[in-house]
């Protein structure tokens, strides 16, 4: 497989570390940064003062009033990397939305380039009190002058009208989107650390549920959460003295820039149009083709982004992705199917954003699932956010 | 036409406001535009295109100086898409749900689109491609938002 990528396969991710995932954690989120952050260099065979790297996004991702803080509302690269008690060489915090695939592109590019050797990348969310996007503003200034004065506010009509298009366009039922979501939460529902731990969902709970902005139920939204990852990425050549079987990065890509649009106005031709240049973008850094794919992770921070990135990546038609899920085609249950949330995604862990479906390549591909582990895990693919305003990241067991 | 019903939503004593348009130096004669219920548009100097929501460049031919121009326009379009919003996260909507926000394809250009409340109310039969014509909510003294209503010609 040829790639345009230097450092494709150069960098794998060799250890990691999951924070209970809760509504409300019972210790402030800097401090179950630092402790999930040294849990992930242990658990990779390393000791914190060899740590040289650290990247990772600080966005909090609320349309509401909170204020961000750093180490308690958000955690940045550089509030960890002054308290993990490593030797930071490279300290670099990803802007972009895409926050997990961006967060691993500087790992790499970091790690190839030789600006660090070892690099922790973590993610910490939060949930603050009160309504995650309630916003009390009774003047709009600035961009939202377009948007809040006729009520378009926040993520849910961000989501709902995309949506609604697709509905419209394809006929997709209601019942094909309630076996999206039932198979993540069956998904999560396995993990020890998930949110939803022992807690599915039946297709009748989805069914029952009433709109909150049509065709939007409040099961189509992962929900919000106080929860930390970290991931420990380290050159190929490094990798193999840990005790764990390394996950190389075969590429990356981040969306290309949106055609420009209001505040949170997302058009389906917008999704799907930008992402699959995201796509071949994909597919042209990594050297992996669609069909190479064993292990696909879609993004599902709302659960039409499942089959949004499963059309653009093209795992199936377009506009047919409703119909993919209804005949059991992502049943992480059948072997011959393809697994897309078998990491139970951010709908069956909570809201973690891109760290479940980089959790599950690592854990599949290094052969750490447990009792989940897939007999065949080879080449995954963990996504975030929305095909055109988000990222993706190839992993493969191969080395270069 | 004014729907006086749908803007008194969430103006009862007490409850929490609609948020207010701010106008600031490039949005303020659209602004002004809209308390006279006409609908404009601004459109960048250089090469005539409309923009949505104007910004310090132009997206279609990328001047830094676009000097925009908000021009009139027929205010119908074409619906893309819509959602019925159920719960709002803003106070100042809350007492007003259910409400339909529609995402309309305006007339003078491919893929020139607003968003914008649909006055019909909630329970109003909608197809992708219907018609519909600008209308206006009077929020405040001399503050009107655009909104939409089915309708206007075929």
């Amino acid at each position: 497989m040829s790639t345009r990528f230097e450092s494709s396969r150069q960098v794998a991710v060799v250890g990691y570390a999951h924070s209970a995932v809760r509504r409300h954690a019972d210790r402030p989120l800097g401090a179950l940064t630092v402790d999930t952050a040294r849990a992930a260099v242990a658990d990779s065979g390393l000791e914190p003062k060899v740590i040289d790297g650290f990247v990772g996004s600080a966005l909090f991702p609320t349309a509401g009033a909170h204020a961000a803080e750093d180490g308690v509302s958000t955690v940045s690269a550089a509030w960890l990397a002054e308290r993990l008690g490593g030797t930071p060489r490279y300290v670099s915090g990803f802007q972009g939305i895409g926050q997990i695939p961006g967060s691993v592109a500087l790992a790499v590019n970091a790690i190839a380039s030789g600006a660090a050797d070892y690099v922790v990348l973590h993610r910490a969310l939060h949930n603050p009190a009160g309504g995650y996007h309630a916003n009390p503003m009774t003047e709009a200034a600035g961009p939202q002058q377009w948007t809040a004065p006729q009520g378009f506010h926040g993520p849910l009509p961000m989501i709902a009208l995309p949506y609604n298009e697709y509905l419209q366009r394809y006929g997709a039922s209601r019942e094909a989107m309630a076996a999206t979501v039932v198979e993540a939460r069956k998904n999560g529902a396995r993990i020890p650390h998930s949110y939803w731990y022992e807690r599915p969902l039946t297709t009748e709970e989805y069914l029952a549920a009433p709109m909150i902005n049509d065709p939007v139920c409040r099961f189509d939204c992962d929900i919000p959460v106080d929860g930390v990852a970290a991931f420990v990425l380290t050159s190929a050549e490094r990798a193999g003295d840990l005790p764990h079987k390394p996950v190389f990065v075969a590429g990356y890509a981040g969306s290309a820039p949106a055609p420009r649009r209001l505040p949170l106005h997302w058009p389906l031709d917008d999704i799907m149009g930008v992402g699959a240049e995201t796509a071949r973008r994909l597919w042209e850094s990594s050297g992996i083709r669609p069909a190479d794919v064993d292990l696909p992770q879609v993004y599902d921070g709302f659960s039409p982004f499942v089959w949004f990135w499963m059309e653009v990546l093209g795992l199936c038609p377009v506009g047919e992705a409703h119909r993919f899920v209804l005949d059991g085609g992502i049943d992480s249950d059948d072997p011959g199917a393809l697994p897309v949330l078998s990491g139970g995604g951010a709908i069956g862990n909570g809201r973690m954003h891109g760290v479940p479906q980089m959790l599950e390549c690592y854990l599949q591909l290094a052969g750490r699932a447990g009792e989940r582990q897939r007999e065949r895990a080879t080449v995954g693919v963990a996504c975030h956010s929305s095909p055109h305003y988000g990222g993706a990241v190839v992993y493969t067991t191969e080395p270069r | 036409m004014t729907a006086d019903k749908q803007s008194a939503a969430g103006q009862r004593p007490g409850a929490a406001r609609r948020p207010i348009p701010v106008p600031d130096e490039r949005s303020a004669p659209y602004w002004a535009a809209a308390a006279r219920h006409v609908l404009t548009v601004a459109r960048c100097a250089r090469c005539r295109a409309y923009t949505i929501p104007p910004d310090q460049t132009c997206p279609h031919c990328r001047t830094t100086a676009p000097e925009f121009v908000y021009e009139p326009v027929s205010g119908r379009g074409k619906v893309r898409s819509w959602t019925v919003v159920r719960q709002s996260s803003l106070p100042g909507f809350t007492g007003g749900v259910p409400f339909v926000l529609v995402d309309v394809e305006l007339d003078e250009q491919a893929e020139l689109r607003m968003i914008g409340r649909l006055l019909d109310g909630p329970e109003a039969t909608l197809r992708i491609g219907d018609r519909v014509v600008v209308a206006f909510e009077d929020v405040a003294e001399a503050v009107s938002v655009p909104a939409f209503v089915l309708g206007g010609d075929a």
